[in-house]
């Protein structure tokens, strides 16, 4: 099922173009994301999935091109100004914080939805005692959610890989994003945990109707969940389609089964 | 809440045996101790009280929505949810009008909710969320008689389907319905059908078993009678709503006695739920003993040094005042001393971290429990209970008199429950428990009860001199070796899981020279185990086949071989290469394994055995 093209598209990227020194890492990018669509990108190692990540959430910089989420210019804002605009993302390699429990770093992922000053929130009074139970509450939802309910108050840093994976898709949840960037959501997890985590971003989509971008090497994962695929060979787009287009591109082939397919 | 409450009326004056049905009494207390805690719901991480006279209202506007449905007496009315407050609500609804619950295990696969349903014919199902909606939504042209699925939670559910409805939207048909519940309840015919219990049938589809609004009067004043209950005891809800046995202390004694139940988040929350709620009575299967107690022998390995040395020294003293208090009943002279230090040193925060540290009616039923693990309970102070029974005669059969406890025996027959073993050893039962039989079923009915209202309970049995059971096994579960010998596997199958890191295991040996088991690993325990001695695995299938880990097991079983007698030792064993799944018509929803789908699917493992 293919988000039709009538709509208009929720990010537009057009020719984006990243260099370090001599090495192009990403070279005329350009692709939309229609809301509530499940956009992958695919590619070998080293393509360029999680330096298109880094643009969107403005963590590298491209030398050319743009990148424009429901109309807003993204390129040149800081990293959390884009989150405030929406755009909520996972870590390859898991971001939290390890000593604190599961529901301080949800709570965490809320922050620039918090408007009570430090003095406010240190007496806990008022309009600050209002807004902490209103994000609690949000959390709650994610807990239920994501099923981290026999973890809320356990430290973080002590839970397996599995749950610290869900909990870092539930912060980037907690934001309240418009697009959500999953980089790897299963790397490293068993069969069981990554038919967990699929069940998860279904979820998600039937639940938030959320638009997601994921970047994944699972090649089942992706043909299974995604609405449309773009396939990337050292930062150049091979092709973009449906899964099952491009899993038969004979240049996606070539790529990513070296040929030998 | 606006609905108008109706007038509960009182039991039935005169008659021979007048009963108040369940839900005439959830509307006395209603007006009686309106503002008295019912219930309790962990929800979003807090917990949400519903008091008697919210409980008779969403009872009373279900009662009329599902009325305005078409539901009318005799109808059955189907409940597929895990335990939530809605689940009673719906339940006790539909006895008002007169109509029959069915209860449905929430892990039911979707082919055995159609079995449910077209069997029992349901017109309405209680369908809790996306994940049971979907089940019935697959099989739903199979079933003809079902008219409206209610659905609780609608989340990701598409609701434009005509079938289905929100409870929001019964609730507000409800609320326009001028519906005389309370009169409906009063006229119900206390010897009709209140509900249909499915027994797991550990062969052959499941039967429906029907007991009548007196059954369930009868066995809440056993209990009543027997656990000093109170409107201040708390229970946790946890076991499925749909076993008779959580259904009675959730539903039916909880109305009849009048005290508070607890929902927590369940599944793998139920140790946090279990240390939340602190419940004052406690139900737990065998696999729940169990759980908890590898949960603290493995917690203890971990431990330092003084902790472990308190530990094992409080536990030795332990079992033995155990040991002469139940020989005497209660504690005297020094034992008391004895218990009151290590209840301070170890007890105490050994019993709140399991969430048992106000547990005083405690009992364990549903299937035979290992002694060591009773013991082990007694030992911190827990004073567990063994009761027996089954759907059939509403659980009531025999119980652990409270100063009277012998291992091994499950005790005494409840008051007004006669008790008798057949000449071939079979345990029958005969009293106002009995069921009115099966739906749709009478040849399994005159299968099950005789003539004379004897019920004839499938378990093989003893009487001792003093009348205490002693349960030998499942009759159709004794092994006849070659030899000759009859030997109970369910008695050698609950000593290995004794050990933390046995799960599973089922002896086999029908008409075969000696004993052999397949045993499934506990994967908690032993992968944590497998951690600290530096083992690597994979997959549980990985984990089971690592020689260690066999090792392991073999240790294990050569322990409790010592302790039985040489026919019953089990000469070789096999590790099973998965964890045994309800989808895969392994277990019963109540995780009792089928013996015999065990036996046909790995077949070639025990060939194995015998070579």
């Amino acid at each position: 099922m293919t988000a039709t093209d009538s709509t208009t598209p929720l990010l537009e990227v057009r020719g984006l173009t990243l260099r370090f020194g001599g090495v192009t890492a990403l070279s005329n990018v350009s692709f939309d994301v229609h809301p509530g669509e499940l956009f992958a990108i695919i590619g070998p190692n080293g393509a360029g999935k999680t330096s298109i990540f880094n643009c969107l959430s403005a963590v590298y910089r491209p030398q050319e091109g743009t990148i424009r989420l429901a109309g807003d210019d993204l390129l040149g804002l800081r990293p959390d100004r884009t989150a405030q605009l929406g755009i909520g993302r996972t870590f390859q390699n898991l971001g939290l914080f390890v000593h604190l429990d599961v529901i301080d770093n949800l709570l965490l992922g809320r922050h620039h939805l918090m408007r009570s000053g430090f003095l406010a929130g240190a007496l806990w009074f008022g309009k600050a005692r209002r807004e902490e139970l209103v994000h609690r509450a949000a959390v709650e939802e994610i807990v239920d959610l994501l099923e981290l309910t026999p973890y809320r108050r356990l430290p973080v840093g002590a839970l397996p890989y599995g749950v610290q994976k869900r909990i870092e898709l539930g912060r980037a949840l907690s934001m309240e994003p418009r697009l959500l960037l999953l980089d790897e959501p299963v790397a490293g997890m068993n069969l069981e945990e990554t038919e967990d985590m699929a069940r998860y971003i279904i979820e998600i989509r039937e639940r938030l109707g959320l638009a997601m971008v994921l970047v994944e090497h699972d090649m089942h994962m992706v043909m299974d969940l995604a609405d449309r695929v773009m396939a990337l060979d050292f930062g150049v787009p091979l092709a973009t389609g449906s899964p099952d287009d491009v899993q038969n591109d004979p240049k996606v082939i070539e790529a990513y089964l070296g040929g030998a397919a | 809440m606006t609905t108008v409450l109706d007038r509960p009326s009182a039991p039935t004056p005169g008659g021979a045996h007048p009963i108040e049905s369940l839900p005439s009494i959830v509307l006395r207390r209603a007006v009686d101790t309106s503002d008295r805690i019912a219930l309790r719901e962990k929800d979003r991480g807090r917990w949400v009280t519903y008091d008697w006279a919210t409980y008779a209202a969403r009872m009373t506007t279900i009662a009329r929505g599902l009325a305005a449905l078409g539901v009318h007496r005799g109808d059955r009315v189907a409940v597929h949810s895990e335990n939530r407050p809605e689940w009673l609500f719906a339940d006790l609804a539909t006895q008002a009008l007169g109509a029959i619950t069915v209860g449905i295990y929430p892990t039911s696969p979707a082919a055995e909710v159609e079995y449910l349903l077209g069997h029992s014919e349901s017109k309405v199902l209680v369908a809790e969320d996306e994940e049971q909606v979907d089940k019935v939504m697959a099989v739903r042209k199979q079933l003809p008689d079902l008219e409206r699925v209610v659905v609780i939670d609608t989340r990701g559910v598409d609701m434009t389907d005509p079938l289905l409805m929100s409870l929001t939207e019964l609730e507000a048909l409800g609320a326009s319905s001028p519906l005389d519940v309370a009169a409906s309840a009063a006229a119900i015919d206390p010897e009709s059908a209140a509900i249909i219990v499915y027994t797991s049938g550990t062969t052959g589809p499941p039967k429906g078993a029907m007991l009548s609004h007196r059954n369930l009067q009868t066995a809440a004043e056993a209990s009543g009678s027997v656990f000093d209950v109170s409107e201040r005891t708390e229970v946790l809800s946890y076991l499925p709503l749909c076993h008779i046995a959580e259904r009675l202390i959730s539903g039916i004694d909880a109305v009849a006695q009048g005290y508070v139940v607890n929902f927590g988040e369940s599944g793998e929350s139920f140790t946090r739920d279990l240390a939340d709620v602190q419940p004052t009575f406690f139900l737990g299967v065998p696999r729940v003993w169990e759980k908890l107690m590898a949960g603290i022998t493995i917690r203890m390995a971990d431990a330092g040094w003084v902790k472990r040395a308190n530990y094992a020294l409080w536990m030795r003293v332990g079992t033995k005042i155990a040991r002469r208090r139940w020989a005497s009943g209660h504690l005297k002279g020094l034992d008391k001393l004895r218990y009151g230090l290590g209840w301070l040193l170890l007890y105490r925060p050994l019993r709140a971290k399991l969430g048992l540290s106000r547990v005083d009616g405690v009992l364990s039923g549903a299937a035979p429990i290992a002694p060591q693990v009773l013991e082990f309970f007694w030992a911190i102070g827990v004073p567990v209970r063994e009761g027996y029974g089954q759907t059939e005669n509403t659980a009531m059969g025999t119980i652990t008199p409270a100063g009277d406890v012998r291992l091994g025996k499950v005790g005494l027959h409840v008051e007004g429950c006669e008790l008798r073993i057949a000449e071939d050893g079979e345990i029958l039962t005969r009293g106002p428990g009995t069921f009115l039989g099966y739906f749709k079923n009478p040849e399994a009915t005159a299968e099950t009860v005789d003539a004379d209202g004897w019920l004839h309970t499938g378990d093989i049995g003893e009487l001792d001199a003093d009348g205490f059971l002693k349960i030998t096994d499942r009759k159709k579960d004794i092994i006849i070796t070659a030899g000759g010998k009859n030997i109970s596997p369910s008695e050698i199958e609950n000593k290995l899981k004794v050990s933390p890191f046995v799960k599973e295991a089922v002896v086999i040996g029908d008409q075969r020279k000696h004993l052999v088991a397949l045993i499934g690993i506990e994967l908690d325990t032993v992968s944590n185990w497998a951690l600290h001695n530096r083992i690597g695995f994979t997959t549980y299938a990985d984990l089971s086949s690592k020689p260690e880990v066999v090792d392991l097991i073999a240790k294990w079983v050569a322990e409790v071989n010592a302790e039985l007698a040489q026919v019953e030792t089990v000469k070789r064993f096999a590790l099973l290469p998965k964890e045994l799944d309800q989808e895969d018509g392994e277990v019963t929803a109540t995780q009792k394994v089928k013996r015999r789908a065990i036996e046909s699917e790995f077949s070639d493992m025990i060939e194995g055995l015998y070579r």
